[in-house]
């Protein structure tokens, strides 16, 4: 049991840590991460690398929809944005792979801003609604400017460079999709403990008060906006360089949604939301995969146990929404109360 | 002397029984087909044939003694047509097998893979995909497709309409995707050094409902010859039957995903007459000798679709590959795979194919047209086998 954390300051009250015991198991956390990649097969790096890119994204959207309250279905636009952005200029000018993640983050971010224009003006559903355009249009410039993108057949990125040696396996992508998400998720946790967050939190939580309060809410949405695509745009940069290939139909509204579901099955408006979510919705499919891969069923389990296991996986979703509809981050809370408040039980 | 003599006996005994042991392990090693299968998704309709026809024939191999004495195993996984679930499953697939075949279910994936395809040498690869972009040794040099790839479908439908009637109008209606436009610019190419006429280019949205005015203005283009590609099955029920009951004549033709049987009887009876390119011969085609073709009604009696055949044919021409590789005494990589593979000359594929194959580059670019008879609820041929020049 945890006696108490007394804080003496605001800053120790707005620490990331408040508390010794969540620095040591965030140590923890860091040292695996670290031992992860010498323990883990190909499978499981390219799975952590996959879930590494969709924190970052998935952090970035609950910036935007869990923090802010602006509905987007628009990530996945942003993100091909970033890709596109790092292939060619990968391709083109073979810039330092750092440089083209900058590059894509920005164009993603400047997409995000004026995609984010009618949300000055519109709301919740009618607003997701709007960023669809994104993904349209986005869409019809990857497969139309053939020139600089390649058209239908998309672009092959060549492998990122780091020191000489290029990153052309999960294994040695890890070491920079690892810190770069680790990187861009203390920068939103940080986010929030400045004015800027807190603006978003108001205005989610009712944009009108907020004004009044003194806050201009056309900056402060259109800011939301561009550190939310500026997220997917790194995302995209990532997936770019992991994928290696990238088409017109490397981003399809169904991954807007995909994001969506991860934030909402997370938990809106946590950082840890985003990362439960992102991890939720990677890995439960593949786990399912395994699950269904030991059952003493034969040779037909695949075939026999594909649709079920599909159903499962959207039976879970809808599971978690109805009984945690604050998310898995909820849960997280949770469990850690239990066992701050052990053995007592409130 | 005694003790030293009886020691090397023993090292010796030893060493043999290790070899022995590790050689007879590698002579019954099973040689691993991997695949990146879709059962759920979009595209579940083909890939649950396609499972089918890969199990079949690995089976009929396997029953007969394998390969050289070496079994042949399957180890699928569910993607849902998705890239990121394709590339999940070749990775765990081939962390936990020593994998020399694989199966791969889209252009999208074909092509993120390839790297690592390359990277590793170990295998050789074929798949759903029939994009054009596949169809380049040099770009993937350990992939092949079992047919003609897209443009090579529509040449072959092209070559057909200017043999039927030379300078017909052609009309060419395709899906606002990688795979609608994949044979799009072959195709204008085509068109034109056959002397044919290009009247008209619709593109839609795939999969779309309300082609009224696409329709309009396929009508006012008035062309001998429609070609769909790009779909599977809508629009193209709603723009022959809307055609016909605007009393246009002009004859549909679809290219292999939209070829299957079952998916043209769906058309209903204004389906009837719709043609397209096939590079295999249908479940219940008795013309010919085609063994295979028998094997395969032997085991299902009821009607397998195209996907099947398609599946079924890559997994026969991965092992021929195979075959062809340990007998040569060469040590079962991509290259070497790829190279006996490319070896195959007037083979003969036991009729699933109605004339003997030779495999050059990534495809084969045979095909034959077929058309829907709705009476007979079949597509029969109305040609012979056309091979394009490669």
């Amino acid at each position: 049991m945890r006696i108490g954390s007394a804080k003496q300051s605001y800053l120790a009250d707005q620490a990331l840590f408040d508390s010794t015991p969540q620095r040591a198991w965030f140590g923890v956390l860091l040292l695996a991460l670290v031992a992860f990649p010498f323990m883990a097969n190909e499978y499981w790096l390219y799975l952590a690398c996959l879930v590494g890119l969709n924190i970052v994204s998935t952090t970035g959207l609950n910036l935007l929809t869990g923090y802010t309250g602006l509905v987007s279905l628009g990530q996945a636009a942003f993100m091909g944005l970033g890709a596109y952005t790092v292939a060619i200029l990968q391709v083109r000018y073979g810039s330092p792979f750092l440089l083209n993640l900058l590059a894509g983050g920005i164009v993603a971010m400047l997409g995000g801003i004026l995609v984010g224009l009618p949300s000055l003006r519109v709301k919740g559903l009618y607003l997701a609604i709007a960023t669809i355009a994104a993904g349209f249009m986005t869409h019809f410039l990857f497969a139309h400017w053939a020139s600089i993108t390649g058209g239908n057949g998309g672009m092959t990125v060549p492998p990122a460079r780091l020191f000489g040696a290029e990153l052309d396996t999960s294994f040695r992508l890890y070491w920079v999709i690892a810190p770069i998400m680790i990187l861009m998720v203390f920068g939103a946790a940080n986010l929030f403990r400045t004015r800027i967050g807190r603006a978003f939190i108001a205005i989610r939580d009712r944009d009108i008060s907020a004004a009044v309060l003194g806050i201009p809410l056309m900056p402060y949405k259109l800011m939301s906006f561009a550190i939310s695509s500026f997220y997917a745009g790194v995302a995209g940069g990532l997936f770019a360089y992991f994928f290696r290939v990238v088409t017109p139909e490397s981003f399809p509204l169904l991954m807007s949604i995909f994001f969506l579901a991860a934030v909402i099955v997370g938990g809106m408006g946590t950082i840890s939301g985003s990362i439960f979510g992102a991890i939720f919705m990677t890995l439960v499919p593949e786990l399912l995969k395994l699950i269904v891969g030991w059952l003493p069923l034969g040779d037909n389990a695949t075939l026999v146990l594909s649709p079920v296991r599909t159903i499962v996986f959207g039976s879970m979703i809808v599971l978690f929404l109805i009984f945690e509809p604050h998310g898995l981050a909820e849960i997280w809370r949770r469990i850690r109360r239990l066992f701050h408040l052990w053995p007592f039980r409130t | 002397m005694l003790r030293t003599h009886l020691k090397k006996w023993i090292t010796s005994l030893a060493v043999t029984s290790v070899l022995a042991a590790a050689s007879s392990a590698w002579a019954q090693e099973d040689i691993v087909l991997g695949g990146s299968i879709p059962l759920t998704g979009v595209f579940a309709f083909a890939g649950i044939g396609i499972d089918a026809g890969i199990k079949d024939y690995l089976k009929i191999v396997n029953d007969a003694g394998g390969v050289k004495g070496r079994k042949l195993r399957y180890v699928p996984e569910d993607t849902g047509y998705k890239v990121d679930a394709s590339m999940a499953a070749f990775k765990k697939i081939t962390s936990q097998n020593k994998v020399s075949l694989y199966y791969a279910d889209s252009t999208g994936f074909s092509k993120t893979v390839n790297p690592e395809l390359e990277r590793s040498g170990a295998m050789l690869m074929t798949g759903a995909s029939f994009g054009k972009e596949l169809n380049d040794p040099k770009k993937y040099p350990l992939q092949f497709m079992v047919g003609p790839d897209y443009s090579e479908m529509v040449g072959i439908l092209l070559n057909y309409i200017a043999k039927t009637k030379p300078g017909a109008k052609v009309a060419i209606v395709y899906s606002d995707t990688e795979f609608g436009r994949d044979p799009i610019e072959a195709a204008r190419t085509s068109i034109k050094k056959l002397g044919l006429n290009l009247v008209t280019e619709i593109v839609t949205a795939p999969g779309s409902v309300d082609v009224s005015s696409e329709v309009i203005k396929l009508r006012r283009a008035d062309p001998d010859y429609t070609i769909f590609h790009g779909y599977i099955l809508a629009p193209i029920p709603e723009f022959v039957s809307q055609a016909k009951a605007l009393g246009m004549k002009t004859a549909f033709m679809g290219t292999f995903w939209s070829m299957d049987n079952s998916t043209v009887m769906k058309m209903g009876d204004s389906g009837d007459g719709f043609m397209g390119v096939m590079p295999y011969r249908y479940y219940y085609d008795t013309e010919g000798k085609s063994p295979m073709l028998e094997k395969i009604r032997q085991l299902h009696p009821e009607y397998q679709s195209t996907a099947y055949t398609q599946g079924f044919l890559s997994a026969m021409l991965m092992t021929e590959a195979v075959k062809r590789t340990l007998d040569a005494g060469k040590p079962l990589d991509g290259k070497n795979m790829k190279a006996a593979l490319n070896s195959i000359a007037n083979f003969d594929t036991g009729g699933l194919i109605g004339t003997p194959i030779t495999i050059k580059g990534n495809s084969i670019p045979v095909g034959r047209i077929y058309k829907a008879d709705m009476k007979q609820k079949k597509m029969l041929p109305v040609s012979d086998w056309i091979t394009l020049e490669q």
